[in-house]
């Protein structure tokens, strides 16, 4: 199965600092583990899992074995690192940093939400991810939760689109 | 918990964060608690001082600790438990 996993720049796991084999000439290694979400287990992204785990540094990864999809992540027991998403680039990045801050400040303007634009815009040296989860907060206080995951899926769009992501 | 089942705020990060260490948190706890450490560096440094905290206090023998240290200790947790 197609995924995608964002890493640290040295190749390391963002949250477990795991060396992974990263492509070179060809794929990476297999990498196997137990398979216990959030625990254990191959963690990686399909294209709208990526709004929540925004990072720096994005590899298409192939899952095999055991392969759990829940509402935030995908698990899976063996996975291997394919290729470097190279669209994925810094000016990508801040490209998508600037449109989720203009969609906060669009959504905070449209619905007298203003308190938010003091929020906004000193958050942007902090990234995507920060943007991404702000623009999708103030939707989630206009609509609750349908106004949240609309707004996660409208970056999930912008994503899919710039970089020519497919599942 | 958070109101919300989407996202947790730092407060309930710091209150969470040692069954986070010990893998302690429910899985979707467990990802909600790392989504949120995905765009907060405070919380990301915060996290890490905890677990070396706890690498730090675990490799601790109670031979390790002086015994005037442990006197001070003894006498405090005695005021304490006095009330």
């Amino acid at each position: 199965m197609k995924a995608y996993k964002f890493l640290r720049p040295q190749g390391t796991g963002v949250f477990t600092g795991y060396g992974w084999p990263l492509p070179a000439a060809g794929p990476g290694e297999w990498v196997s583990a137990d398979l216990d979400p959030c625990h254990s287990g191959i963690h990686a992204c399909a294209v709208y899992h990526l709004p929540l785990w925004l990072g720096r540094i994005l590899y298409e990864i192939e899952l095999d074995g055991e392969i759990v999809d829940d509402a935030m992540k995908l698990v899976a027991s063996r996975g291997r690192l394919v290729r470097r998403v190279d669209r994925w680039d810094e000016q990508a990045y801040a490209e998508y940093t600037r449109m989720c801050a203009d969609r906060a400040h669009e959504l905070a303007q449209e619905h007298g939400l203003e308190g938010w634009d003091a929020v906004i815009e000193p958050s942007v040296p902090e990234g995507g991810a920060l943007l991404g989860f702000i623009a999708a907060r103030i939707a989630e206080e206009i609509d609750g939760e349908d106004g949240y995951h609309r707004e996660r899926a409208t970056q999930t769009d912008w994503l899919a689109d710039r970089l020519q992501l497919s599942s | 918990m958070s109101h919300s089942p989407l996202h947790i705020s730092c407060q309930e990060v710091v209150e969470l964060v040692t069954d986070y260490v010990e893998q302690a948190l429910p899985a979707d706890q467990a990802s909600v608690f790392e989504q949120h450490l995905n765009f907060c560096d405070g919380c990301v440094l915060y996290v890490d001082q905890v677990r070396k905290t706890i690498d730090v206090v675990g490799e601790l023998r109670a031979e390790d600790v002086p015994e005037e240290t442990k006197a001070k200790l003894m006498s405090a947790f005695r005021d304490w438990k006095r009330g």
